[in-house]
């Protein structure tokens, strides 16, 4: 019974999606206003309503439906269950129609009396995509395919895959791509209508862009946390193309926002904003496409399949191909000759902007470089590590060295003097504070040194530019061109300061162990002792775990912590993973993984010690707060624009 | 001059497609994985048989036929989904088949074969995974088919499959001529 509402509440979506579609043409504002309300509610709801009867099927076990057969298993604990809908294909896309036609619902709530036109053909953006996932979904990969045999369990799920950072990651990162459909919609919308309609089209945009930027934040630092502690290998990020998949969006979220508070202020950069709206959301569909079609192997991969793939790229291609097209003929409408110096807030954004667009071509380029030397001449590369770190690393430092300057420039020109006397205090705060911080740690490395430096030169700058705005605050200067921050900026900026420090410190100065130990036996890693006291057998819900205890002493003898790593094996997929055991403070992570072997040969056991790996999250935070900040003044705005 | 930088991205952007359409419509197999072993002689061992005892030496068995060497074991679930396609393998092309048992419990490994069929000409024990270093074998199972001169051809990563069943034989094929 369940099943079939889902099914038929999927297929209601479709013709609610088409009718969205046909009805935005309409000439009629009343009646165009009126359907319109019928289609987007009546969309939210069935996608609404199909979603959760196959989390309901999920939940209860119905194998009868081949999804729930093919990833579930009754031992599974109802969180796994739950998360088990988007952890597979089918599911995911479920997901997503249900992330897209939400977006829909708030792109419909903006309309009022002066801007119906323009958010009629947003809308009618959106519906041509929420077709296009609808047919996609319904045609190559429905979640409601039954089964005529009966099975009494399913085939459970990857347990690699159950575990609470990753249950979230992919809602999290699909609301981020999905939210640059809405930044689409509007670019394509702003494209089509004529440009004399004074439509604040970058101030809608805005709010989407800064939500769809929050949410792949947060869902890209998650999926770094799950690796981190899950994979055991030490590390947080691996470059794989499904990482990369999410970086690049990301990369170009980041250029769309920053040139989306020029065009507010300023103007100038339309034709940029509008580009990289597009582009933004085409890379997430390309990276779905990447993922699904198993045209690269990555350890995300779902099911191979090349007919879904074929029918993604066609998607991809008419969008791509309609809106850039619209691009190329109408874009130069929104070129204007407004000029600007180098030495500017606009300058710095431009540079930023064209640097994340380097960095973001670079990753693209890394990512299916294999599959261009694979059709030239017919030989296997893989492209890893080494490539990304040494092109992007020395890409992004420039970026980063402007970004500290950035925010203390005005707009349209800054005078250069000037700018030099006023970053002054701030160079030699950081590097008054990178001396300390060297001659603390004594450890020497070229870009140690570099990456450090950068972190205290952004957090320096960021001091002194608050400390500035106080006082302006408390004189009550009035002025044109005085540069005002805003909360958010100087929020995410200093979380990108964190971000550096802690990608610098566990890069650089990572050390590890790999060694065989037996029970008993005593070790060390940077100042530490780790001492091997026993093994014991653990049972969780649906698998049973061999538990290492680690005890640590500092080199004064003390015990600091007790670390319980695991071995996990899940009878019901045939195979196990491993539980990093972490102990954090503020300055490192120690982390020790229990590997293979048995009493009488010993236990193969990884020990890592990362150095100031808990900025890297604390970063990710206060990016992600700074973006709501921003988030709650751009909505103010928008308010005030309805009015 | 401006105006036809504006075109630029839907250029790169189709260029890009026609690259990922092209990959889709090929018959590709990204499992495929070269070899540093690829165009080159077997590499010499000796070890023993699971079934006969007696001595396997290494180049000495890889002459005048095509041969398949299928690394499995019976703890590798792919392994028995494969079972079936090597077995018709065996019975349909007739086709030599030097199955190498690697990190296995030999009683374990003879009760499999009686219950699923035997395809392989022979069985070759490889407890300790050595023979798996020398033919860098990385996951299980993995087929390296060798010509009739001893020089490994082909090497296949992953099982044998209802999909890549007919493309694989035309890979044994390819090597027979």
């Amino acid at each position: 019974m369940v099943p079939s509402l889902g099914n038929i509440t999927l297929w209601l979506s479709l013709l609610l999606a088409i009718f969205q579609f046909v009805i935005s043409h309409k000439k009629n504002f009343y009646s165009v206003l009126q359907f319109n309300k019928i289609a987007v509610n009546g969309l939210l709801f069935c996608s609404l309503a199909s979603f959760f009867s196959l989390m309901y099927c999920h939940i209860v076990s119905d194998f009868s439906v081949i999804n729930v057969f093919q990833n579930s298993h009754t031992t599974k604990p109802l969180l796994y269950k739950v998360s088990g809908v988007w952890g597979n294909h089918e599911g995911s896309m479920l997901l997503w129609i249900l992330v897209l036609t939400i977006f829909n619902y708030f792109i419909f709530k903006l309309y009022n009396q002066k801007n119906i036109i323009f958010i009629s053909k947003t809308l009618e953006a959106q519906a041509i995509i929420i077709i296009g996932f609808l047919l996609f979904t319904i045609l190559t990969s429905n979640p409601f395919d039954r089964m005529t045999t009966s099975h009494t369990n399913g085939l459970g799920f990857n347990p690699l895959l159950q575990d609470p950072a990753l249950a979230i990651h992919p809602p999290l990162l699909y609301i981020g791509y999905v939210g640059f459909s809405a930044a689409f919609s509007f670019s394509v919308a702003a494209m089509s209508i004529n440009v004399e309609e004074k439509i604040p089209w970058h101030s809608y945009m805005k709010p989407f862009v800064l939500a769809a930027w929050i949410f792949l934040s947060a869902g890209i630092a998650f999926g770094s946390i799950w690796a981190y502690y899950e994979l055991g290998w030490g590390g947080w990020w691996f470059w794989d193309p499904v990482e990369n998949a999410s970086f690049m969006p990301w990369l170009l979220g980041t250029a769309l926002i920053h040139s989306l508070i020029t065009v507010e202020k300023r103007k100038s950069l339309q034709s940029w904003v509008l580009l990289l709206s597009i582009l933004s959301f085409l890379l997430s569909v390309i990276g779905t496409f990447l993922v699904r079609s198993g045209i690269l192997t990555s350890v995300h991969t779902f099911a191979l399949d090349p007919t879904r793939g074929i029918y993604i790229l066609t998607f991809v291609a008419l969008l791509g191909g309609y809106s850039l097209i619209l691009f190329g003929l109408k874009s130069k409408n929104f070129l204007n000759r407004h000029c600007f110096s180098f030495f500017s807030r606009e300058g710095s954004i431009l540079v930023n902007n064209i640097i994340m667009i380097v960095v973001c071509a670079s990753v693209f380029l890394g990512t299916i470089y294999p599959l261009l030397v694979e059709i030239f001449s017919n030989n296997k590369i893989s492209v890893g590590e080494p490539y990304f770190n040494s092109i992007t690393i020395p890409i992004m430092m420039p970026a980063i060295l402007v970004m500290g300057m950035g925010p203390m420039l005005s707009w349209g020109k800054a005078d250069v003097i000037g700018i030099l006397t006023k970053s002054l205090p701030s160079i030699l705060l950081a590097v008054v504070i990178s001396s300390i911080f060297f001659w603390v740690y004594r450890s020497y490395n070229m870009l140690g040194l570099a990456g450090i430096v950068l972190a205290f030169w952004i957090m320096s700058n960021i001091l002194l530019t608050t400390f500035r705005q106080l006082n302006i605050k408390n004189k009550e200067v009035t002025q044109e061109n005085i540069p005002k921050y805003s909360g958010g900026m100087i929020i995410a900026h200093l979380g990108v300061a964190f971000l550096i420090l802690g990608i610098t410190g566990s890069s650089v100065w990572q050390k590890e162990k790999i060694i065989r130990m037996k029970v008993n036996d005593e070790t060390s890693i940077h100042n530490y002792n780790i001492a091997f006291k026993e093994v014991s057998e653990v049972m969780g819900p649906n698998y049973v775990a061999l538990q290492g205890i680690f005890w640590v002493y500092n080199n004064k003898k003390n015990m600091i912590t007790k670390l319980k790593p695991e071995n996990r094996f899940y009878p019901v997929t045939n195979n196990s993973t491993t539980e990093a055991s972490i102990h954090t403070n503020l300055s490192r992570d120690l982390y020790v993984v229990l590997g293979e072997g048995d009493v009488n040969r010993g236990w193969i056991v990884r020990i890592y010690y990362n150095p100031l790996v808990v900025w890297i999250w604390i970063g990710v935070f206060a990016i992600f707060l700074g973006g709501l900040f921003s988030m709650k003044n751009n909505l103010k705005k928008l308010k005030r624009l309805s009015i | 001059m401006k105006k036809k930088i504006l075109i630029s991205p839907i250029i790169v952007f189709f260029l890009i497609l026609f690259v990922f359409f092209y990959l889709l419509i090929i018959d590709r197999n990204p499992s495929e994985l070269p070899s540093v072993l690829i165009n080159k002689k077997v590499p010499a061992f000796e070890t023993k048989s699971l079934l006969e005892n007696k001595i396997f030496v290494s180049p000495n068995e890889f002459r005048n036929e095509t041969t398949l060497v299928n690394f499995f074991a019976t703890w590798c679930k792919p392994c028995r989904d494969e079972h079936p396609y090597l077995i018709k393998l065996s019975n349909e092309k007739e086709l030599k088949i030097i199955g190498i048992n690697y990190k296995d419990d030999s009683k374990k490994a003879i009760k499999w074969l009686e219950k699923l069929g035997n395809p392989y000409s022979n069985v070759l024990v490889d407890s300790n995974a050595s023979l798996g270093i020398d033919w860098g074998v990385y996951g299980l199972p993995e087929t390296f088919i060798v010509n009739s001169n001893g020089i490994i051809k082909y090497r296949l990563v992953g099982p044998i499959t209802k999909k890549n069943y007919h493309a694989f034989v035309l890979k044994v094929k390819e090597v027979e001529k």
